[in-house]
């Protein structure tokens, strides 16, 4: 006997007139990147020889990745501990990470001095370079992606034999994708490794390709309730709540092993004296473990929170914005630059003090909105949340 | 002059009186516009009270370290260290990531910001003028200098003459070469009687800064395939698993169904 758990929302939004906004977004986006593309970076950024890497990189790289990892967390929980119950969550989270992905590489195409160049990365190598592997890593893992997610577009096409034939090969598919993840999800906190002198003690130390990676667990968590409650806002579908819930018990096990390497890390480093002594540094620090941290933590061990709708999908969003002022703090934040004042004169970077230009965050919200545009149309015309084909869901 | 095997700069700050005819000798030289200069001079202001005070400035200059942070952070190699001295960028590949930038814990490489897909924008910084150096010139900058605070020559000829400096005026020499193991050595040498720091200098081990994400790097092979092997034996196992009690509870079923 199969039970419908499933949970109806009271109300819904219309995803229509959202379409007509996401456009408009996508058009300011594309009219600044070709003016990026004619004039220069300058012209639309506040990039400076001091600060060489921004919003962009911060956003759509560790943001986008980081938001991505949803997609690991799903193939390994279903496929690897074949926790089949948790099928219907799989393939929307395949589709956002492969979404998340795309917009990864779109954003790094207007952000590279020479996009036109990226495939140098796969003839060029330099072995020693965290950002080779991280290349090499995301161009390998969005075609796992694309193969992962191939199923649902052969059987929206009803190409069924196909779908079957690929549900078949699956799993070393599954396994080098979760292997992917792991490398380059840690690998993020490693571009950071070479930038000792810059990066603020608080949050540079060797390990950082280990928080990094446990960090992107309870993001994907977070992602996956995210995601699955929203589009059950917009799109005619039920809210699978009870699996939410399981997935919630997780949260704040990944947490707490996060937030003890964390400061374990720390005191064993000797940084401990700079967590009430630093003025911002301290307080984005404590933000981030407090709004990343703890209060999520504390939300998720909550029986009653998990159990409501509306309390899993607060808890999920207070967790992922400390998680992301994490990505910000490490590429951005408390990134100190070679001192500018006597190592810099003015006219070699009169922007001193880095801050995003507002046409820099409207190509990051252009690129987001045709994400979003996107899965809304998978949602419309792929079997997305269709479980008339249990055999070979996402690839099952 | 006799062959170089290692070239390497000698600036010392107490010789240098902030004329800044050594940026305009490599802008002419190299043909670069004066706002992207390779080489550009800060003036530290007055430090002290009366009547005990100083002055300074440095030149910087990319510092060609032994183990150059850029080119272990390139993803595509565009960055080489010569074996007799400097660190010389290929623009033929570099892809504009601004990786080196970031790497780099001097800030010495510089973008082209203002040119587009078309006009091509690259990484700019110092090439130890080869044009001269392997002509038995001297580089452009230290040919200029009025007051010989730059200097060019062998590196460990470079540095016994700044430690006999500050052994002849130990009063007005810090003790310490900045660049002699600075980052696992650099070819670019100071001499200075401020802190290091004041003039802009970053603190550095004499181990090199990219050695930690050099040694995450060499584990990563080993680590994948170790890490795929685990996740397959886990699969593997979990599917054995399922299906071995998946049969009992059938087999158990059967014997109900019998009784």
């Amino acid at each position: 006997m199969k039970l419908n758990l499933t949970v109806q929302p009271r109300f819904r939004l219309n995803f229509r007139p959202l379409v007509w906004v996401l456009l408009a977004l996508m058009g300011i986006a594309f009219v600044i990147a070709m003016i990026r593309f004619a004039n220069g970076i300058g012209p639309v950024t506040n990039l400076s020889n001091a600060y060489p890497w921004g919003f962009w990189i911060s956003f759509d790289l560790f943001t986008g990745v980081a938001i991505g990892s949803g997609a690991f967390v799903m193939a390994a929980i279903v496929y690897i501990f074949e926790l089949k119950e948790f099928q219907p969550l799989l393939r929307p989270s395949v589709l956002t990470g492969f979404l998340g992905y795309i917009m990864v590489v779109v954003a790094l195409l207007v952000d590279l001095g020479h996009p036109e160049r990226i495939w140098y990365m796969m003839i060029h190598t330099n072995h020693t370079s965290v950002l080779l592997e991280i290349g090499i890593c995301v161009m390998s893992y969005l075609t796992v992606l694309a193969i992962e997610f191939a199923p649902v577009i052969f059987e929206g096409l009803k190409w069924e034999k196909w779908a079957h034939l690929l549900h078949k090969f699956i799993m070393p598919f599954v396994i080098l994708g979760v292997v992917l993840s792991t490398l380059h999800q840690s690998s993020l906190g490693s571009l950071l490794l070479i930038e000792p002198t810059k990066l603020f003690p608080l949050w540079w130390t060797p390990i950082l390709p280990i928080e990094f990676f446990i960090s992107a667990i309870s993001i994907g968590m977070g992602m996956i309730i995210l995601e699955s409650s929203l589009s059950s806002l917009y799109f005619k579908r039920g809210l699978e709540l009870h699996l939410l819930e399981k997935l919630g018990r997780a949260v704040p096990v990944a947490l707490g092993i996060y937030l003890l390497v964390k400061f374990v890390e720390i005191f064993i480093a000797g940084d401990a004296h700079f967590l009430f002594t630093s003025g911002l540094m301290s307080l984005l620090f404590w933000t981030e473990i407090l709004v990343g941290v703890i209060i999520p933590m504390a939300l998720f061990s909550s029986k009653r929170i998990r159990q409501s709708a509306n309390g899993i999908l607060i808890s999920a969003i207070i967790l992922l914005v400390g998680m992301i002022l994490n990505r910000f703090n490490v590429s951005w934040f408390a990134v100190q630059h070679a001192d500018p004042i006597t190592y810099l004169p003015t006219f070699m970077g009169n922007n001193i003090h880095y801050w995003p230009s507002l046409s820099e965050v409207l190509v990051s919200v252009g690129i987001f909105s045709a994400g979003i545009l996107v899965f809304g149309m998978a949602a419309k015309y792929l079997p997305l949340f269709d479980n008339e084909h249990p055999q070979h869901a996402a690839g099952d | 002059m006799t062959e170089i095997k290692h070239h390497a700069y000698l600036f010392d700050a107490t010789r240098c009186i902030d004329c800044r005819a050594c940026m305009v000798a490599c802008s002419v030289e190299n043909n670069i516009a004066m706002d992207k200069t390779r080489i550009w001079v800060a003036g530290i202001g007055i430090k002290g009270e009366y009547p005990n005070l100083e002055r300074g400035s440095m030149v910087y200059h990319c510092m060609h370290c032994e183990h150059p942070d850029c080119m272990s952070a390139c993803p595509v190699g565009a960055y080489t260290k010569a074996e007799d001295g400097p660190v010389i960028y290929n623009p033929e590949v570099c892809i504009g990531c601004r990786y080196c930038m970031n790497a780099c814990p001097f800030g010495v490489p510089h973008f082209d910001y203002d040119k587009g897909i078309i006009d091509g924008a690259f990484i700019d910084k110092c090439t130890f003028c080869p044009q001269r150096i392997y002509n038995g010139q001297e580089p452009a900058c230290v040919q200029t200098c009025p007051t010989d605070a730059l200097e060019y020559g062998e590196r460990d000829e470079l540095i016994v003459k700044a430690r006999a400096r500050i052994a002849a005026h130990p009063d007005r020499y810090i003790d310490h070469i900045y660049g002699e193991f600075e980052n696992g050595g650099t070819s670019y040498l100071i001499l200075s009687h401020i802190p290091f720091n004041e003039l802009g200098l970053p603190d550095l081990p004499a181990e090199p800064i990219s050695e930690v994400s050099e040694k995450v790097m060499e584990m990563t092979i080993p680590f994948a395939l170790s890490w795929g092997a685990v996740l397959s034996g886990v699969a593997a196992g979990v599917h054995l698993y399922n299906k071995n009690k998946e049969e009992k509870t059938a087999a158990e079923e059967n014997t109900e169904a019998t009784k």
